[in-house]
């Protein structure tokens, strides 16, 4: 197999994995899961809207579970 | 897994390179097992030749002059024939340039001759009414760095296996070799055989003055340059 | 530990909007120089003959395009990630001595860097390399800032207490992997001091020389891949971040669509590295190349629109903030130039415009709308509305901003639309052919027909300026202006008549 070859095979398997992580992330953005995982994107705008030092995260780095309730960390 | 990936700013970090890399990966990397090939008749620089691309690097001539004829009628009746992969093989780097405020460069050395170059330095406008070009008269006072130059010589012969002091193939079937001299004092004395014959062809009492003294103006480096692009 | 309420550190942020004031203007004022030297070429010697070497437009274009791009783009994108980094990562640069020392090392090498390069550029020293001119030495010096500033970013990103990274810290990082690849792999150069002669003699010649490891078409290919991701990662990428906090914050808008964010950053990614080849059309890299970034270049309108109009849209139901506001003025009139440029670009991508195109002035336009009205405008916003925050004070005066608006503004679009005309008007001269098949037009023909338009282009240029030394002083008088209470800062800048 010339180097020729092993490009063009390496081009078609990383394109296409790339094709199908591009799918299942829009697939993913755009169906809010119910699981703990689950989170509404939009929400993220709040990181830069609330972003003074003593506003709560929009998820917490110490608690993540409480703080999405609203519940202040430590 | 998407989820996750964003709160882990180091496989983060990895997923983001994968992609951008990606493109170097299949587009650039395999290029490199082609190398460019010299194309017969392409031959390396000589010291003073090289010393002149110093010249005109240092002076960023390829900011306004390209080294890249396009196959195009209207660029071939201007400067010749377009430019072949392989007659770039011995140019580290590469001048093809981005804007042609002024002409192309790639093959001046077919239409232009030493004494033109000489008072086109000095005064462009006085050979080219209109010209926008700046004069560069320092060149006639400046020493070429000839040292570098052989240092560079050195350089690629040692670590890229240019030709020099071997026959390389020239298209009537003929053979050129371009010498590079064993010591710094061989390499000077090897260059200054090729400036005197460029200051014959020139006017300027200076600089004929400083070649037989021995020295090297930019101008004469520079002018060896521009008339071996052919 | 004192016992004081915590706050974001500010220190490092605004060391950088000084270097990014100091070396905007620098990097502003030659670039009017050499615009002007192209209308009227005497001005090369402006300092006389004994320093024409130094003068002269040659050896001071390379100056102008990096003192924008490494002075006041890149300082633009330190201060900003300072001052956004903390933010939004809800963390402070005081809570770790480590993150403070690293951010005045990386300030005070960078400096140093810059420092080199004015002086190397001004000998003549440079490797050609257009962004890239740098000689080993230096760019020893720049993979030290840059590293440091990495360590420094996921330092930060280390002791967060935000667990997830806002969109902003996506394209820092981006602009930090991206812009570290590709100058890696484009310097790689090998000085000529290492070389032995055949009688043992080393060290020969300029010891800061040196030759690139690649050759000829080789050598252009990674300059490409290069020279226009550098503005990828340099001139978009980092923007994008900026833009992102900035609008939002300052408008009190929520973005339009964070998912669409999302998307359009790894659009972005896979898409602009690939667009390279779009330099090279017509050359010796191999056609499949030449194709693939002709291809990429136009598809790269999706993602780059997909952010521009997710900006747009923030301001939906708002719109009168944009009369209103002249902070977001400039963010609105950027983003539109940011869609302006990102369309023009694919269109002189596409080969049969490149043929016309490429080597003439309107390739200089596309820059400069891209860099004025999309980087500069940006930027400037990002330090209105960082200033009344790190000094605590309320922006000079509102009046000068919205002077400084329009002047900058009519600069702009005199710039690019006479670079349009310069460059299709040579672009076409040059290939329009007589009735026998001969040219029709020598070289000079095409020069001078260009006078008025380098005079216009001169006179936008200065009109730029203008209005950033409006800018400079604005800032200035901000740090002697009313001081503000935290509560006027929630989104809106706090400004003086």
């Amino acid at each position: 197999m010339d180097i020729a070859q092993l490009q063009a095979y390496g081009y078609f398997a990383l394109t296409t994995v790339l094709v199908i992580g591009l799918y299942g992330y829009i697939y993913h953005l755009y169906s809010k899961k119910k699981d703990v995982d689950g989170i509404d994107y939009e929400s993220y705008s709040d990181m830069a809207l609330k972003d003074d030092i003593d506003d709560t995260p929009v998820s917490s780095i110490s608690d993540e579970k409480v703080t999405r309730e609203g519940v202040k960390e430590k | 897994m998407f989820h996750w990936l964003e709160k882990h700013p180091f496989f983060f970090a990895v997923g983001v390179f994968v992609v951008i890399a990606f493109a170097g990966l299949i587009e650039i990397l395999p290029n490199f097992a082609q190398a460019s090939r010299p194309v017969i008749g392409t031959a390396p620089y000589s010291t003073l030749e090289l010393a002149g691309r110093h010249v005109y690097i240092k002076n960023s001539c390829n900011a306004c002059h390209s080294q890249l004829v396009r196959p195009f009628k209207s660029e071939t009746d201007r400067y010749g024939h377009y430019s072949l992969s392989g007659e770039y093989a011995y140019d580290r780097p590469f001048l093809w340039g981005s804007k042609r405020t002024g002409p192309d460069l790639m093959r001046v050395g077919n239409y232009r001759t030493t004494d033109w170059h000489e008072n086109h330095m000095k005064n462009p406008a006085s050979v080219v009414p209109g010209s926008i070009m700046p004069a560069y008269r320092w060149m006639f006072t400046n020493k070429a760095d000839i040292d570098t130059a052989f240092a560079e010589q050195l350089t690629v012969a040692q670590y890229f296996s240019v030709p020099y002091n071997q026959p390389i193939p020239m298209k009537d079937g003929s053979s050129k070799v371009v010498k590079m001299g064993e010591s710094v004092d061989k390499a000077n004395a090897i260059a200054l055989e090729e400036a005197k014959l460029i200051a014959a062809d020139m006017r300027d009492q200076d600089v004929k003055d400083a070649v037989e003294r021995g020295e090297i103006p930019e101008i004469v480096a520079l002018i060896a340059y521009l008339n071996s692009l052919k | 530990m004192e016992n004081r309420p915590l706050e974001y550190d500010y220190t490092i942020a605004k060391m950088f909007m000084l270097t990014t004031i100091v070396l905007g203007i620098v990097g502003m004022l030659i670039g009017v120089v050499l615009a002007f030297q192209l209308a009227f070429p005497g001005i090369n010697l402006f300092l006389g003959e004994g320093l024409a070497e130094y003068t002269n437009f040659s050896r001071l274009r390379p100056l102008h395009t990096d003192a924008v791009i490494f002075g006041f783009t890149l300082s633009g994108v330190f201060a900003t990630w300072y001052y956004v980094g903390q933010r939004v990562l809800k963390v402070s640069m005081a809570e770790s001595k480590l993150l403070m020392i690293l951010g005045k090392v990386h300030f005070w090498l960078y400096l140093a860097v810059v420092a080199a390069v004015v002086v190397s550029l001004f000998a003549g020293v440079t490797t050609s390399k257009e962004y890239a001119e740098f000689e080993w030495p230096i760019d020893i010096g720049v993979v030290l800032v840059w590293v440091i500033w990495g360590v420094g970013m996921f330092g930060l990103i280390g002791i967060r207490r935000e667990k997830s990274l806002y969109i902003s810290i996506w394209y820092y990082i981006a602009t930090f992997l991206g812009i570290a690849m590709l100058y890696l792999f484009n310097n790689m150069e090998i000085p000529t001091m290492l070389a032995t002669s055949d009688v043992g003699e080393s060290g020969i010649g300029a010891w800061y020389h040196s030759v690139s490891m690649y050759s000829g078409t080789n050598d252009a290919l990674v300059q490409w891949w290069y020279g226009h991701n550098a503005v990828a990662f340099g001139f978009t990428v980092p923007i994008v971040a900026m833009i992102y906090y900035f609008l939002p914050k300052e408008s009190g808008q929520a973005i339009y669509s964070y998912k669409l964010s999302l998307l359009s950053f790894w659009g972005l990614m896979f898409v602009y590295l690939w667009a390279g080849g779009h330099h090279l059309l017509y050359s010796t890299v191999p056609d499949w190349m030449q194709t693939m970034g002709s291809i990429f270049s136009v598809i790269l309108i999706l993602p780059s629109w997909g952010s521009a109009i997710n900006m747009l849209l923030t301001m939906k139901g708002e719109w009168q903030q944009v009369a209103a506001s002249p902070l977001i003025k400039f963010m609105i009139l950027a983003s539109t130039f940011y869609m302006f440029s990102t369309l023009e670009g694919p269109i002189q991508a596409i080969k049969s415009v490149n043929a016309i195109a490429h080597f003439t002035d309107w390739i200089i336009g596309h820059v400069h709308d891209g860099v004025l009205g999309w980087v500069g405008f940006m930027i400037m916003a990002a330090l209105y509305h960082m200033a009344p925050r790190v000094f605590k004070r309320e922006i000079y005066s509102k009046s000068l901003m919205v002077a400084q608006f329009w002047i900058q503004t009519l600069g702009v679009v005199l710039y690019f639309t006479s670079m349009w005309i310069a460059g299709i008007t040579q672009g076409m001269m040059w290939r329009a052919h007589d009735e026998f098949g001969n040219l029709a037009y020598s070289f000079i023909d095409t020069v001078t027909v260009l006078h008025p338009y380098y005079a216009i282009r001169g006179v936008g240029g200065l009109l730029y300026l203008v209005g950033f030394l409006m800018f400079a002083y604005n800032i200035y008088k901000t740090m002697s202006a009313r001081p503000v209470e935290a509560g006027e800062l929630q989104s809106a800048s706090p400004m003086g008549a």
